[in-house]
């Protein structure tokens, strides 16, 4: 109840200071501000895509089902993080590069990631057995691990970015204004437990699903 | 250890004989699929005419019919089994890795028949310059295994689903995302003359790393 009650009053404070208190840096203007909620939903996105495969690596290897239930909330919860990332990513992109959409190489690989959590959670969708879609979709989520480092690759081999630095605090970013910089920090520490917390949700949620499911079935019989 | 592994041999031996055979009794996949890469590339062609100055067209046209002309074939490989329920019988005879292995090797042979028609009819019809030979060759080669590896895996995974075949472009469409990047980079670099160095040994590290992944995984496949 504190944690949560403290996470809400933190993700509060941190809006309202990312529109008030933080300074906008020269050449980004006003569209600085997105970037308070870009660059922590795209680092969403890729936690959670981590996390989807570790327990999908760990469901294979003990067949607890609990493990599937984390991978696959994490799977949802990052798709809406990946959104978030790539509207927000959009805007500014319209504002400061003139448009929506040019398969910029950031652009191209944060669309890869969508691309796999929707064929995720379509081949999800498509089992109806919890044990088989625990099974299958852990195995999709292994080969999809191969592929994501290749398409964070082979893209920006391929196209020239005018994205700016992904990682934060690279140089160049030293005379950052400090208040940045913890706007940024504070702002990631946010989004990182909120993320924990509405997947500490998704897999209760999960785990109620599945008994029911279960019960269901035993009905049924 | 020995035994084990010539019998293993044997049964992949085995399962590309029979691939093939019932492949042959129909020739369902391979004409469907040699239709739909010819009806392609005629209205291609016709809509569009010669390209024989672009490259980067070229190659792009290139691995975009070959891709999805294969498509509708690898994905059928496990679905065939499921709908003939043969699997059952099939797997009491082999292991999980020997039956994919043997797949994936009929996969190969079968994109490798369908650029045998493809290419050259591609080459004619779009009026592309002359390539160079050993680089554009290495390249469909190892485009292939690529493309081969990832659709097996995922042709084996989608036959146990409801859906089946609707379901296989949406799941393995971002698994072959960097095969069709790294392909046809590299053919346009040697239509431009350039190295294809790197994406050739891009498509060999993906084509590797998805297989030993797969070799990994075949055992997960089936478990009931």
């Amino acid at each position: 109840m504190i944690l949560r009650a403290t996470l809400f009053l933190w993700v509060a404070a941190t809006m309202v200071a990312a529109f008030v208190w933080a300074p906008e840096v020269p050449v980004l203007g006003p569209t600085t501000r997105v970037l308070y909620f870009h660059i922590p939903s795209a680092w969403i996105t890729v936690l959670a895509l981590g996390w989807s495969m570790v327990h999908s690596a760990l469901y294979l290897r003990t067949r607890d089902l609990a493990h599937d239930d984390h991978a696959a909330a994490s799977a949802e919860l990052g798709l809406l993080f990946c959104i978030a990332a790539t509207i927000t990513g959009s805007l500014w992109a319209r504002a400061m590069w003139g448009s929506y959409w040019n398969w910029d190489p950031r652009e191209t690989s944060i669309f890869f990631l969508m691309l796999i959590y929707g064929a995720y959670l379509a081949l999800r969708g498509s089992l109806d057995d919890p044990v088989r879609r625990a099974r299958l979709a852990a195995i999709y989520s292994c080969v999809a691990f191969v592929a994501v480092p290749f398409l964070m690759f082979v893209v920006p081999r391929i196209y020239f970015s005018l994205h700016p630095d992904p990682i934060i605090n690279a140089r160049g970013k030293v005379d950052m204004d400090p208040r940045i910089r913890w706007m940024f920090l504070s702002m990631l520490l946010a989004f990182t437990a909120l993320f924990f917390w509405m997947l500490s949700l998704r897999v209760r949620l999960g785990r109620f699903e599945r008994k029911r499911e279960a019960r269901a079935v035993a009905h049924a019989n | 250890m020995r035994d084990d592994a010539s019998s293993s041999a044997a049964a992949i031996w085995a399962i590309l004989r029979k691939e093939c055979r019932s492949e042959w009794r129909t020739r369902y996949g391979i004409s469907a699929a040699l239709l739909f890469s010819v009806t392609t590339l005629t209205s291609v062609s016709f809509a569009v005419g010669r390209l024989g100055d672009r490259g980067d067209i070229l190659a792009a046209l290139l691995w975009i019919v070959l891709l999805f002309a294969s498509l509708a074939a690898l994905s059928h490989s496990f679905v065939r089994e499921v709908e003939g329920h043969t699997l059952t019988l099939l797997r009491m005879v082999a292991s999980p890795t020997s039956i994919a292995l043997g797949k994936l090797l009929f996969n190969l042979l079968f994109l490798g028949v369908l650029e045998l028609v493809t290419v050259p009819l591609f080459l004619v019809l779009m009026g592309a310059p002359p390539p160079h030979w050993g680089a554009f060759l290495a390249l469909l080669g190892l485009g292939s295994a690529a493309l081969a590896a990832s659709s097996t895996l995922v042709g084996a995974l989608i036959a146990q689903t409801r859906s089946r075949g609707s379901l296989f472009a949406a799941v393995s469409l971002p698994l072959l995302l960097p095969v069709l990047a790294a392909a046809v980079a590299g053919t346009r670099a040697q239509w431009s003359d350039g190295s294809i160095a790197a994406p050739a040994r891009m498509l060999a590290a993906y084509a590797l790393a998805v297989l030993a992944m797969s070799l990994l995984l075949y055992d997960h496949l089936w478990e009931e």
